[in-house]
């Protein structure tokens, strides 16, 4: 059979959304995959981070999920109350571990694939939160998204997502997402803003709230900014500012503990003691204080820094967000409302498995039973294994694209691609009673014929679907996404190499 | 029998207004084919054109209940249908392990609002994997609750939560059915731009409404608590529903002058049904193995399968009836 250019097309993506579906550096790679490393741990010390593939402990070969506990099985007990050598082998490095417990890290096999399952098919957890009796704005939906991650970084909480969304009746929400394991105090730790509190040897200066910070300069030039770029002779590095202004009482006590300060002998412009920045009684940053704020009474104080880069352009971009980063901090427990939690779904990874594998049973049962109806009606065997082959051709292409966009695939997703071999087979049926419907007109015509039937059912799908994309927060957008792909790669690629095929095949 | 063979290229060429008739002829010598098959169908074609303005009938009366049904359980309900959690608000607690539904059912059901306990099993070996429990009372609450009896700590080991607030859902359900809502509005705008004529347009409007009208009666008559992936699943319905209208309206109209009106109705219907029946085998069959499994994906089956059957009778005695009707009309109204 020759092959026209709308069958090579198809072929031509098909190869791409496979190679954009499978991890080719993975595929063939052997070992297990961290993903997590306590970041108190020594593990974490010697340089094993999120990400690495561990290949061998202790000199033996690490292949899989079995191999990584057997490898430590017994060897640390708790009646041994000595540290213990581990050398961890990853594709990168050697590193030697001495410790008493076990490293902290968390595993799991190397994904094979870039298909990504949403939370609720590979567990997880997923919060929408609001305020409580007020309606946000969307720039305060971004100051409490910011707010937020900044929190969920100090509690090395990494494999998360925390987005703005919004919904068709214009509601604003903030959406947090976190992958695998539930964080035990996920309902408080989202149902509060944070608390944060600058300290001075110790003693708190001033916390979070409008008592004590009356407002923190953003977005206005005259008091916030990115001021001189200078080249360092190594790159470049550019300063910022910004005022923070105080209550009375937080600028008296401000006074109160910097007049027992002394200047700093090795920097005379700073005093000895720095102002320490904390986010829920962790330490997160500590900047030097000027030698003339000492024992004065100011409700305007100015924070300054830097960033530096290798061009003019990431200086300013460094400095801007560690100037960003330091204002977040500041309006941590400032944000004048309280928070609800107004959807929580924590989802145990535990059925995923078996759901994904019941999915995939689901989906061959369909296909097998409508080809068996196919050829019934039919009775031609060609024509039958084709559409077959073209409705598998369309759910490649969807996962194609669906992990080239980085689409987590949630069950409703999965409806979606169900209904797009539903719709696709419905149009090929199509297709092949054209083709053998009116002899007398050329093939040519007849399918220029099935087209506009084609077409007429396409664009009545597309315009249904696309209400769904905004409605309930985005939370059932899955679906339209993944029908919107099939259907439209239906029309595209995969229904005129058909049409081609059925030509062929007629003549 | 004598057939007039013309090579089909060269014949396409020649194809326009003055070599219509020649087509009609060749086509009514293929048409005198002593087939028993033929026969059979002319036999149902006098039929049909005797009777379709009565078959209308059918579907009239189906609409007619269908308000009458759906007014009545509006006023008891004050809504369209039975909603689940999803939609009113509350708690889908999924907890692994082998429990026994009615005792859990029984003992939950002074301490936690409006439950309702279901079982998750593997389809093949049958064994219970966990039992799915929905309550309107919040996540919280019902995790103490359910701890206290069952006397261990829940965590993502051995269960799932899934809590939303009441305000949230409902505002849920209001945005889907309005999505619902907008949804149809822009499939009838381009029902009407495909075919730009009013009768023929508001017959495949009008069937596509009564399928998901006649559906959803279905869907309160057997008591589902619809979802809001159940309500996805009416939407996915407006797409199903109008592709058998759209490929018959297209056979029927746009190639007048071709075939006899009866002969591209049947043309029509059997493209039609291989299309229904063949989704409607794999909605089913796809049903059968997930019921077991997921009930987001089970309700969407079990809404598409209803709507496909009733998809079949409204394609091809509503829409069919009406097309037919207006189309001997304008014939009539020519010759006169």
């Amino acid at each position: 059979m020759k092959l026209t250019w709308k069958i090579w097309f198809l072929i031509i993506v098909l190869f791409f959304s496979v190679l954009s579906i499978f991890n080719l550096s993975a595929l063939f790679q052997k070992g297990v995959l961290i993903t997590s490393v306590d970041s108190n741990s020594s593990a974490f010390e010697q340089g094993l981070r999120q990400g690495q593939i561990i290949i061998g402990i202790d000199g033996k070969p690490i292949e899989s999920l079995d191999d990584f506990s057997k490898a430590f099985h017994g060897k640390y007990s708790s009646e041994l109350n000595e540290s213990i050598k581990t050398i961890i082998t990853t594709k990168q490095s050697e590193i030697i571990l001495f410790s008493k417990d076990a490293p902290k890290i968390t595993v799991s096999e190397i994904h094979k694939t870039n298909i990504k399952t949403g939370l609720d098919l590979s567990g997880g957890s997923r919060a929408l939160v609001q305020a409580q009796d007020k309606e946000l704005t969307s720039g305060e939906i971004d100051d409490l998204v910011a707010v937020t991650r900044n929190r969920f970084n100090v509690y090395g909480i990494s494999d998360i997502k925390v987005l703005p969304v919004s919904d068709l009746s214009g509601n604003h929400f903030m959406l947090i997402e976190i992958a695998g394991a539930t964080p035990k105090d996920l309902e408080n730790l989202i149902s509060e803003q944070g608390k944060f509190e600058a300290k001075i040897r110790n003693k708190s200066v001033f916390i979070g709230g409008k008592k004590d910070i009356t407002s923190v300069c953003r977005n206005d030039a005259t008091c916030a900014g990115i001021e001189t770029c200078q080249d360092s002779g190594n790159g470049y590095f550019c300063n910022f500012r910004f005022s923070v202004y105080l209550s009375e009482s937080a600028a008296g006590k401000h006074a109160e503990i910097t007049k027992d300060l002394e200047i700093d002998k090795t920097n005379s412009e700073y005093l000895s003691e720095k102002l320490d920045l904390y986010l829920d009684d962790k330490l997160v940053d500590s900047l030097f204080i000027s030698k003339d704020l000492k024992g004065r009474v100011t409700t305007q104080i100015q924070i300054s820094g830097s960033g530096a880069g290798q061009t003019r352009d990431d200086a300013y971009n460094s400095a801007k967000q560690n100037m960003n980063k330091l204002q977040t901090i500041l309006i941590t427990g400032s944000l004048p409302y309280k928070l609800e939690i107004v959807k929580l779904d924590t989802i145990s990874p535990l059925l995923g498995k078996d759901f994904s594998k019941s999915i995939l049973y689901a989906g061959i049962v369909a296909l097998l039973s409508v080809s068996i109806i196919i050829f019934i009606r039919y009775k031609k065997i060609r024509s039958s294994i084709f559409l077959l082959i073209t409705s598998i051709s369309e759910v490649i292409i969807i996962l194609g694209v669906a992990s080239f966009i980085k689409w987590d695939l949630d069950l409703l997703s999965i409806a979606g691609i169900l209904a797009t071999i539903g719709t696709g087979i419905d149009q090929q049926i199509i297709i092949l009673d054209e083709a053998k419907q009116t002899k007398f007109l050329s093939i040519k015509e007849r399918m220029k014929r099935a087209f506009t039937i084609v077409l007429g059912a396409y664009f009545t799908g597309l315009v249904s679907l696309i209400p769904l994309y905004w409605a309930g927060a985005g939370l059932l957008k899955g679906f339209a996404i993944t029908t919107i792909i099939g259907i439209t790669a239906g029309v595209l690629i995969t229904r005129p190499a058909f049409a081609d095929i059925v030509k062929r095949i007629e003549e | 029998m004598t057939r007039v063979r013309i090579p089909t290229g060269a014949f396409y060429k020649m194809e326009n207004q003055e070599n219509k008739e020649k087509i009609q002829e060749t086509k009514k010598e293929e048409s005198q084919t002593t087939d028993k098959n033929i026969t059979h169908k002319k036999t149902f074609g006098h039929f049909h054109d005797k009777y379709y303005k009565f078959l209308l009938l059918i579907p009239i009366s189906f609409l007619i209940f269908s308000f009458i049904y759906i007014s009545i359980f509006y006023s008891n309900h004050n809504d369209f249908f039975r909603k689940d959690i999803s939609l009113t608000g509350g708690t889908s607690a999924t907890i692994y392990g082998e429990f026994n539904v009615n005792d859990l059912k029984q003992e939950l059901s002074g301490k936690l609002e409006d439950v309702n306990v279901r079982e998750i099993y593997d389809i093949v070996t049958k064994e219970q994997k966990a039992v799915i429990i929905e309550t309107k009372t919040s996540g919280e609450e019902t995790k103490k609750v359910l701890e206290n009896y069952l006397g261990y700590e829940l965590n993502d080991n051995n269960s799932s939560f899934e809590f939303s607030g009441s305000a949230l859902s409902q505002s849920f359900y209001r945005q889907l059915l309005l999505a619902i809502f907008f949804a149809f509005v822009l499939m009838a705008i381009v029902v009407f731009i495909l075919f730009r004529t009013f009768i023929p347009s508001s017959a495949v409007i009008i069937s596509a409404f009564a399928d998901i009208l006649m559906t959803l009666v279905s869907v309160n008559l057997l008591g589902i608590r619809v979802s809001n992936a159940g309500i996805v699943a009416f939407l996915m319905l407006i797409g199903y529903s109008v592709d058998t209208d759209i490929l018959l309206t297209n056979r029927v109209l746009k190639r007048s002058g071709e075939d006899s009106l009866n002969k591209r109705i049947f043309g029509a219907f059997k493209t039609g049904m291989t299309m229904t029946v063949a989704a409607l085998v794999a909605v089913v069959s796809a049903l059968i193995v997930v019921k077991s499994f997921s009930a987001v994906l089970s309700q969407i089956f079990t809404i598409i399968s209803i709507g496909l059957v009733f998809d079949i009778f409204n394609t091809w005695v509503t829409n069919v009836s009406i097309l037919k009707w207006y189309l001997e009309r304008k014939q009539k109204e020519k010759r006169e």
